[in-house]
């Protein structure tokens, strides 16, 4: 249970004698798992356990790839692996996850649900400033779900938190805060500390001169090249953060990454490959490899075509040797997948047998659907750590029951322009989320990313009843049951996890394991130090 | 001739405008599909799109453009809203600096050593120099590159930055340990192309009746290279100087990419990813236009040199 192995990391770290402030600031000595109505497992914990002496001061070099002049610093529309990297550290959210992926409270300090999950009540932290010294309230948080909302500029969480009434929002106190919802919304908790959902700005926010809650405040940013960051000294958690400073540096690609990292010139990289960490570690660098709860499937159009038969989905999940695939892309780094996503949820439904590669009983259903010796065209694209390679094995591993997938490589603009949510088999990428949030992004017929087209009507009711229940075990009972159908008739092959793989200087300190999916501790660099 | 030559070259760069939107219609998704990605709902894509006017017929947006030229307005990027002239402005002394840098060194190692190869023609030095020139012709910007790195950076010693990455705002001047490699990459690609070319008309030029004249009369061996035969082997090679410098503005793109030297090459290659039309057409723009200046001041060059060339008949 996750909440158990946080208390025994604390613990340590309480007992090594660092930090007392941070950790009382925190609330740590009193925290643990909230339960009870509607608050679901939230965790308060502000501090993510660490190995080692921090050390305070020092300028952290990052170089990350992912990033592109398109680099944006509006914490309501991170889309890249390098906007995150800054707007984790500019803003802070109201809940986050912690390493193990389970929400975390963080500017919030207690959500809780009336019994039909139609209206929550937020309290937020006493105590936290902007950096421009003014102090978080209420009115911020109201503030900030009407940015989020605002139906003339959708962001990123506007779909996922559609379920919000933006006008009806109330202000009970400066630090609390009613939210009433126009449709149950029991997942309010988990939507909200999916990264880059809930960072809170301030009434009035400047996008040119972007303020946040964050450890570090802005000092300089040109997008697509490089950004600095410096501490924060009225962050309301003393003694965070350890650095000074923070450089973050874009970089194309994973060669020039790979070299400024051996030849010292930065000091923590992102996103790397299997195939480098050998020639990392040769160098004396350190590589960190986290099970990841990102997510890149193979999509089906389950409504037109080939795949309209449930059997030839069947048939084409049953040819995957998911092992076999996770070796060749990913050296064996990384989670079997099982054509479920939401792999670190609660509400995963571990009972189902793993899926195995059986072409028998896949040239059978091929047979029965009348679809022997198929060929299909699989559009991939370079748009996530090894996607066209896993497309190039899923096509010879097909082909040992008689199907034929050809592979067409287009470029990422091409994929994700006027075809995309159109592809008849395809793949994507997502970042790790809860199992009933994902599922109303894009398994229902109103999620705006439906890429599969998935509409079933038992799978639509059973979403309906677990988003107004607001009792966990009854929930993951209904998600089960939501999962068993995906599991038996789904679009997607979901055949693995990808692993995370980071690489830092023997200087850096604070790097923990990271189930969320992000590199470097998801990117929250408040606990990293120099030394 | 002139001023023709310049008003060809405004036409020209006018028409590269013209199939460079052309170009980027064609190419599929748009600036707001390219900052999207799997995010592109169809709420967010529709008001993305109409924010930056891709929503508009494709004529409209390309006359919006030229007419923002013509008004010394390059427009803004659609990437992340920044003007474009700043944004190209400060890559275009950047990449400058790599051209300019690697073009003197190399034209000035590439003559020299020319000179060198023919002076001592058939010496076992000759032939090192022109096996070794042809051996380096065959290897890529992007293996040199990677060579030096493993030597110089990150394997053998750690002598020089394996990446050039400098504060932005800051001239590339003041990090000149940063120069090293990408300079030293782009100067041994062009040597070789100087250096066979020199030696080739220095040769011409040696075997000519008034070289042997001169040494008959027993002028000096240096005054006999140098003053004699290198002014007028000199022609030929300005025509490939000329052509290095053009390979030069192409070849920055590559050793940009490689050394993530933020130059207009590594801009160029994120700006066609991000669709971002108004920087792709500023710096295509910027390329043509060092194309067009870059044969005129060839041709101008050469003409200074030979005086032969400027009579009627030639």
């Amino acid at each position: 249970m996750p909440g158990n192995e946080m208390t025994v990391s604390r613990r340590d770290f309480l007992k090594s004698g660092l930090t007392l402030g941070a950790a009382g600031a925190g609330g740590l000595l009193t925290g643990g798992l909230l339960s009870g109505c509607g608050t679901g497992n939230v965790t308060r914990a502000n501090t993510i356990p660490t190995a080692g002496k921090p050390r305070r001061g020092g300028t952290l070099r990052a170089g990350l790839t992912g990033g592109s002049s398109a680099d944006t610093l509006d914490p309501l529309n991170a889309i890249t692996n390098v906007d995150f990297a800054r707007i984790d550290n500019l803003y802070e959210p109201l809940i986050a996850l912690t390493p193990d992926a389970q929400p975390m409270y963080v500017l919030a300090e207690e959500l809780t649900a009336n019994a039909k999950a139609t209206e929550w009540t937020i309290r937020i932290a006493r105590g936290v400033t902007f950096h421009n010294g003014k102090d978080l309230t209420a009115d911020d948080v109201i503030y900030t779900f009407q940015q989020i909302l605002n139906p003339k500029a959708p962001t990123a969480a506007a779909a996922g938190l559609a379920s919000i009434d933006a006008k009806g929002m109330t202000k009970l106190d400066n630090y609390t805060v009613r939210i009433p919802c126009t449709t149950p919304f029991a997942t309010l908790h988990q939507t909200l500390a999916i990264p880059g959902y809930s960072n809170i700005i301030p009434v009035g926010y400047d996008p040119t001169a972007p303020v946040g809650t964050g450890p570090f405040r802005l000092k300089s940013f040109s997008p697509g090249t490089q950004s600095t960051f410096v501490r924060y000294d009225g962050y309301w958690q003393s003694g965070l953060p350890y650095l000074d400073e923070i450089v973050i540096t874009d970089y194309s690609d994973e060669t020039s990454q790979v070299n400024a990292l051996l030849a010292g010139q930065v000091d923590v990289v992102n996103l790397l490959s299997e195939d480098v960490i050998s020639e990392v570690q040769g160098e004396g660098k350190n590589v960190l490899v986290s099970d990841g709860g990102g997510w890149n499937p193979f999509t089906m159009r389950v409504d037109t075509g080939t795949f309209s038969d449930v059997r030839v989905r069947q048939a084409m999940r049953l040819v995957v040797d998911r092992q076999q695939m996770l070796d060749l892309v990913f050296g064996g780094y990384g989670t079997l997948g099982n054509d479920l996503f939401g792999i670190w949820a609660p509400e995963y439904d571990h009972g189902l047998p793993q899926r195995e590669q059986d072409i028998d009983q896949a040239k059978s259903l091929l047979k029965a659907a009348g679809a022997e010796g198929l060929h299909v065209q699989l559009v991939t694209s370079d748009i996530a750590q090894g996607t066209v390679l896993t497309a190039q094995v899923l096509a010879q591993q097909a082909a040992a029951a008689g199907i034929s997938v050809s592979v067409d490589d287009v470029t990422v603009n091409d994929f994700y322009g006027t075809n995309y949510l159109k592809w008849q088999f395809a793949q994507d990428y997502w970042f790790y989320n809860f199992y009933l949030p994902q599922a109303s992004l894009a398994m229902l017929p109103t999620s705006s990313l439906n890429e599969t087209h998935w509409d079933n009507s038992r799978y639509n009711s059973l979403y309906s009843q677990a988003i107004a229940t607001v009792d966990d075990s009854l929930r993951s009972e209904l998600a089960h049951e939501m999962q068993q159908i995906e599991y038996n008739e789904g679009g997607y092959i979901i055949p693995f996890f990808p692993p995370v793989i980071d690489g830092y200087g023997a200087n850096v300190g604070g790097l923990v394991p990271s189930k969320i999916g992000l590199s470097l501790n998801a990117y929250d660099f408040k606990n990293l130090w120099i030394s | 001739m002139l001023i023709k030559r310049s008003g060809i070259g405004v036409l020209t760069l006018l028409l590269v405008s013209i199939l460079v939107f052309a170009a980027t219609q064609i190419l599929p998704g748009n600036a707001a599909s390219a900052v999207l990605l799997n995010t592109a709902t169809p709420a967010r894509l529709h008001a993305l799109e109409v924010q930056l006017h891709l929503n508009r017929p494709a004529v409209e947006q390309y006359w919006t453009w030229l007419t923002g030229i013509l008004h010394g307005n390059f427009g803004t990027s659609l990437a992340n809203g920044a003007p474009v002239s700043t944004l190209v402005g400060g890559r275009i002394l950047n990449s400058a600096v790599l051209v300019v840098a690697a073009g003197v060194i190399g034209t000035v190692l590439g003559v020299g050593l020319g000179v060198l190869a023919a002076a001592r023609r058939d010496s076992l030095l000759d032939h090192v120099l022109s096996v070794g020139a042809l051996a380096i012709t065959a290897l890529p910007e992007f293996v040199v590159a990677v060579i030096l790195v493993i030597f110089f950076a990150v394997v053998v010693w750690h002598l020089f930055p394996a990446v050039s990455v400098f504060v932005p705002g800051t001239a590339p001047w003041s990090n000149p340990a940063e120069l090293v490699l990408p300079v030293a990459t782009l100067v041994i690609v062009i040597v070789p192309y100087v250096l066979r070319m020199m030696r080739a008309s220095m040769i011409d030029s040696l075997e000519s009746d008034y070289v042997q004249m001169a040494q008959l009369k027993g002028v000096p061996r240096w005054r006999v290279l140098f003053v004699h035969a290198l002014p007028n082997a000199i022609a030929p090679t300005i025509q490939v100087i000329g052509l290095t410098f053009l390979y030069l503005a192409g070849g920055v793109v590559v050793v940009e990419y490689m050394f993530n030297y933020p130059g207009l090459g590594q801009a160029l290659v994120a700006a066609v990813s991000d669709r971002d039309i108004p920087v792709i057409q500023c710096i295509v723009l910027v390329l043509a236009a060092f194309y067009v200046a870059v044969n005129i001041l060839t041709d101008v060059i050469s003409l200074a040199v030979s005086p032969r060339r400027r009579l009627p008949g030639f």
